[in-house]
């Protein structure tokens, strides 16, 4: 079976390096796209039927590495691929997400001039290269270069439109972000070397140390998956085309940090320090990032938000001590939440514009994308039996097993706040009178439409298959239903639905809302933060070291140099080359050895 | 075959052609300077295939008695580090000729000047006596007054402040100026070489500038305390030690394009080559005691370089501040004093070469198209030139340590290494140095190339063409290919940190004698 896993490597890794070298084909534009995307199916099949041959948890995981830095002559890192219960349902994931959203991209990328469509799939395949191969990595060093790779894409992608002012700004600050946060990840990793001479997913004996590398480890986390303050970059990333934020920035990219702690989770295992500030962490990101949302006229700046939030639900299930809640919810929120990207991409492409106030009414004009929405909304919301509802409830049922009460309330309040404004989108979006821009809107193409109803099919059904998730406990999918938070959960989702359907589908409720909050929250007060930093701290930081070194380093050989041109001008005169002035040097030449000699003979 | 000699000497010996060959024929000169580049290519690939993995220790050694009575010699020999470095030397060679193809300038003289600078410097990495060895040092940095002072560009700076008068008088931002403070800061640093190396000569009573005869009479602990700063700072001056950079920022920016490639790629590796080589190898002691300071040292190289980049617009002086940076990751590699932590330094010269090499060919032909420095001035560059762009970033990705490049291997060694060896603080300031190196070359990459563009005044932009593409495909392949395997050169040079690394430690662990 691993030679099945290493298809989803290989063979993007080959389209890309194609597309790369001959760029006749990567600027004919189709032709490489549809090699990107035959490779990209390809894969998506590879890993599916590797998934179904790969060992179940307990089982022992196949692998096989190649030798990749050495050490007085031994091996200290390898390279090379590990299949096991943990790698098989994320490379699954990938994959068939990747293979959705470039099908997508054929229809929804098709006006792009050909040159940057070759550019544009070229990226992709580099994007299931690295993502497969952080999935698959057996150790911590492939995990970390193929993290910063993934990184690369994002910037590479985001910055897509790359003459966009808005679109360079937020490609740069995504990588300056994330980065940020790999400071914490890469001396995490250095010190996994220092303490036990390899980079292996665990640590035994010292708990301290492994406390030290698990929250090293978790600052590259909380950059990568977008956790409060460091979510900074998320919403901005939305300048990427519509698809790349279905794939990266809600489905796959995005939750590789919290791939990283299941990955990694003999380690985090023996951080409990950590894993009690995950909870808090995640929480709090799940409702901030809930608020913010709720006041977002875009309609993807909305779904970015929604997805930070979604992570804020992993992280803190993931702190409760079990990783199978924050990895279930991965799974099918990358269903729905690139279902919902993609249909709202579909929703954008239909009207032109991403601003929710310009559309309305678009249910209409646009039934199978409208209904496919909902789906999606309903899927995030936690309405059963769609996957979120299963997942979402197993990550509250955690919290409340972790006696963790204070997170448990805050992501009970998320729920509710979800369901609110996924309700808001859909009535601002699709209900309601048509606006000049909807009466013009015209459904998409079946190439966009039918990776969406896969996608679709997946979100619906996904919470029912629970058993080959690396789990250790056999759950049936209805265990949950009967469980308190899920109840609670399911009222305060179908609440919040009601009150949106009411505020902005039926133009009741005008009280609910506070302006001057939603104003305060629409400015970034975080983001702020960040641009003080920059514009008050580092840049002027530069600016001084750049003083120093020209006016008091460079001024100090400058000062020789000065010295030494004036210097020699005055001495000159010196030699002047009359009798006269040589006579004089002399005899006052003779009276200072005199006089030396005589104060010496005195002493 | 005797390949050393042949590799170092191949550039002389067309240099000395090239004498006789009438300047007007440029046609001839290019011919035969691309030939002697691509013989010491050839050459130095011979070397690295030829030096047996398993054996180690020194191989190839060619030797001829030249004085004597002194004890000096023709003595080549190469060990795991000098096969890395070679190819590296050998590989920008070859791209800094195509590099200059278009040259027209009194471009005999120019090929001359060049051919023997790199003569000297393949000499320095493979010379086990330290007289030749200092000889070649001296070729290689000689030459570089004359490149920069006749082909060099000047810079009309806005010179105010309460000392413009001082200055003016010294005419900064001229290539005279730049040409004047290269040469006399690297002399003053070969001042100091030449102390340390005749107190090695005189002081272990050796009486014999062999390194390997000097190795065996090591100076008293006393005369190593010394001794080893005068090599430091003096090798230190040329890998650009702080705070003896400031030739760099300047030199590099008035160089000519091959010129700062070969300078900022293999002659700043020269001076930390010399540093690892001659000072921690022959002076032990001197290394152990003073590796607290050179390491605290190179961290302020490695942080204040990258925060000098960040507030420099000038795109040459991004570049050079960056590889006063980047040189302070070989220094910090090398106080580490730990296995990882060498291979990590040995690994950064070369791919800080690779880097750096590809990086002045590319300022090299965005310069000589827009006819402009100022990166904020710039602006949607990608439109006009998108290969010159693409090689652009691929460049910057290896400077910021981005996997899969081959900087990222070298600045990853050296933070395990400092690490192990007990000095957290080294690391974490590397790591925080790739992450500054992060902000200000994506921010170079978007001034230059992204956005709206290119303003009007640009409007003579054109992607590079013909041979200028040899030094970007060339350099470029070569950071990814030993980037994604790094053991194509990882494995001499753990082979040659192997054989040095004990050396250094078995004077102050005796247990670790053999």
């Amino acid at each position: 079976m691993i030679e099945l896993a290493m298809v989803p490597v290989f063979l993007p890794l080959a389209t890309f390096g194609v597309l790369a070298v001959l760029w006749p084909l990567r600027h004919s534009g189709m032709p490489a796209a549809w090699l990107s995307v035959a490779s990209a199916l390809a894969s998506c099949v590879a890993a599916i039927l590797a998934w179904t041959g790969a060992p179940v948890a307990g089982e022992p995981a196949q692998g096989m590495v190649f030798d990749w830095l050495v050490h007085d002559g031994k091996t200290i890192a390898e390279v090379g691929f590990r299949l096991d219960a943990i790698s098989a349902p994320m490379l699954v994931v990938v994959t068939f997400v990747a293979a959705c959203v470039q099908v997508y991209s054929l229809g929804y990328m098709a006006h792009e001039p050909r040159p940057a469509l070759g550019r544009y799939f070229a990226w992709h395949s580099l994007f299931i290269v690295a993502m497969s191969g952080m999935v698959l990595a057996p150790n911590m060093l492939q995990f970390l270069a193929c993290w910063e790779l993934v990184g690369l894409c994002s910037y590479l992608l985001i910055g897509f439109y790359w003459d966009k002012p808005s679109a360079g700004r937020a490609a740069v600050k995504a990588v300056w972000v994330t980065r940020f946060a790999d400071i914490g990840l890469m001396s995490g990793v250095v010190l996994l070397y220092v303490t036990t001479g390899g980079f292996a997913f665990e640590m035994t004996g010292d708990s301290g140390a492994a406390t030290l590398v698990a929250a090293l480890l978790f600052c590259g986390v909380m950059g990568k998956s977008a956790q409060v303050p460091l979510h900074v970059w998320l919403p901005d990333a939305m300048e990427g085309p519509t698809p790349v934020s279905a794939l990266l920035h809600a489905a796959t990219m995005v939750a590789a940090g919290v791939f990283l702690v299941v990955r990694a989770w003999p380690i985090f295992e023996a951080a409990p320090p950590v894993l009690t500030a995950m909870t808090w962490i995640g929480a709090v990101t799940a409702l901030v990032a809930a608020c913010t949302a709720l006041v977002q006229h875009d309609i993807k700046k909305v779904l970015a938000y929604s997805t930070c939030s979604q992570l804020g639900y992993m992280v803190a299930a993931l702190g409760t001590g079990s990783f199978f809640g924050g990895y279930f919810h991965l799974t099918t929120h990358a269903f729905f939440k690139a279902l919902l990207f993609l249909a709202a991409g579909s929703v954008i492409h239909a009207v032109g514009t991403n601003d929710l106030r310009e559309m309305g009414g678009l249910a209409k004009k646009t039934k199978l994308t409208a209904g496919l929405f909902i789906l999606g909304a309903l899927a995030l919301a936690g309405v059963p039996p769609l996957s979120g509802f299963f997942s979402k409830d197993l990550v509250l049922e955690e919290l409340l097993h972790a006696h963790a009460y204070g997170p448990l309330l805050i992501c009970l309040a998320a729920a509710g706040l979800t369901a609110f404004y996924m309700t808001r989108v859909v009535c601002m979006a699709f209900l309601g009178p048509a606006s000049a821009r909807s009466l013009e809107a015209h459904e998409s193409p079946p190439v966009m439409l039918l990776p969406m109803g896969a996608l679709a099919l997946t979100a619906a059904v996904a919470g029912f298959t629970t058993g080959r998730f690396g789990n250790d406990v056999a759950l049936a999918p209805w265990h949950f239903a009967v469980t308190a938070p899920g109840v609670a959960a399911l009222l305060l989702a179908l609440g919040g639905i009601a009150l949106a359907y009411m505020k902005y589908g039926q133009g009741k409720l005008a009280g609910l809302g506070v302006p001057a909050l939603a104003a305060f929250i629409r400015s970034g007060p975080v983001d702020g933060l960040f641009v003080r930093g920059w514009q008050q701290g580092l840049r002027p930081l530069a600016g001084v070291v750049g003083w120093v070194d020209r006016y008091v380093v460079d001024g100090a050989v400058n000062l020789f140099g000065w010295a030494a041109l004036v210097g020699s001008e005055r001495m000159r005169v010196l030699q002047s080359g009359k009798l006269r002035d040589a006579t004089y040097l002399l005899v006052m030449g003779a009276l200072v050895v005199v006089a030396w000699g005589a104060i010496g003979g005195v002493r | 075959m005797p390949w050393l000699s042949i590799t170092v000497l191949a550039p002389l010996l067309a240099a000395a052609i090239l004498l006789l060959v009438p300047s007007s024929s440029r046609g001839t000169t290019r011919v035969l300077s691309a030939a002697a580049s691509l013989v010491s290519l050839w050459g130095a690939i011979e070397v690295s295939l030829a030096y047996n993995l398993h054996e180690g220790g020194l191989q190839l050694r060619e030797t001829l008695p030249l004085v004597p009575s002194l004890g000096i010699n023709w003595d080549l020999a190469v060990d795991g580090w000098g096969v890395s470095l070679l190819l590296l030397t050998g590989l920008i060679l070859f791209a800094g000729v195509f590099a200059t193809w278009t040259l027209d300038d009194r471009d005999k003289d120019f090929y001359i000047l060049l051919l023997t600078l790199v003569a000297g410097v393949l000499g320095v990495f493979v010379s086990l006596d330290l007289f030749v060895f200092f000889l070649f040092y001296e070729i290689a940095v000689l030459p570089m007054y004359l490149l920069i002072g006749i082909w060099g560009s000047t810079k009309k700076i806005e010179i105010k402040g309460p000392f413009a008068f001082a200055l003016r008088r010294l005419d900064v931002g001229g290539r005279e100026y730049a040409a004047m403070k290269l040469t006399l800061m690297l002399l003053i640093g070969s001042a100091f070489i030449l102390v340390g190396i005749f107190a090695l000569y005189q002081g272990g009573g050796a009486r014999d500038f062999g390194m390997l005869h000097l190795a065996e009479h090591p100076l008293s602990r006393e005369a190593q305390l010394w001794v080893f700063p005068a090599l430091w700072l003096g090798f230190g001056s040329l890998a650009g030690v702080f705070p003896f950079h400031t030739w760099s920022p300047d030199g590099h920016a008035s160089a000519p394009t091959a010129v700062s490639m070969l300078h900022a790629g293999v002659l700043m590796k020269l001076g930390a080559f010399g540093v690892m080589r001659v000072g921690m190898v022959l002076c032990p002691e001197g290394a152990v005691a003073w590796a607290p300071i050179v390491g605290a040292v190179a961290v302020i190289n490695v942080v204040y370089g990258a925060l000098g980049a960040m507030s420099q617009t000038d795109l040459k002086y991004v570049i050079a501040y960056s590889s006063v940076s980047h040189m302070g990751v070989v220094m910090l590699g090398a106080a580490t004093l730990d296995t990882d932590g060498w291979n990590g330094a040995v690994f950064q010269m070369f791919a800080h070469g690779l880097m750096t090499g590809l990086f002045f060919a590319l300022v090299g032909l965005v310069y000589g198209r827009a006819h402009d420095r100022e990166i904020f001035r710039m602006g949607g560059f990608a439109k006009a030139m998108p290969g010159v762009a693409v090689f652009f970033t691929l460049a910057g990705l290896s400077s910021l340590g981005m996997p899969g490049f081959a900087g990222f291997i070298a600045e990853f060694l050296v933070f395990l290494g400092a690490w192990r060896s007990g000095n957290v603080v080294w690391a974490l300031a590397g790591i925080v140095g790739a992450w500054v190196t992060a902000v200000y070359v994506l921010r170079a990459v978007r001034a230059i190339f992204w956005g709206e563009g290119p303003p009007e005044r640009y409007h003579h932009l054109s992607d590079a063409k013909g041979t200028e593409w040899v030094a970007l495909v060339l350099l470029g392949g070569c950071l990814i290919v030993f980037g994604c395997w790094p053991r194509l050169v990882l494995d001499a040079i753990d082979v040659g940190t192997s054989m040095h690394l004990p050396v250094v430690l078995q004077a102050v662990k005796p247990e670790l004698a053999l």
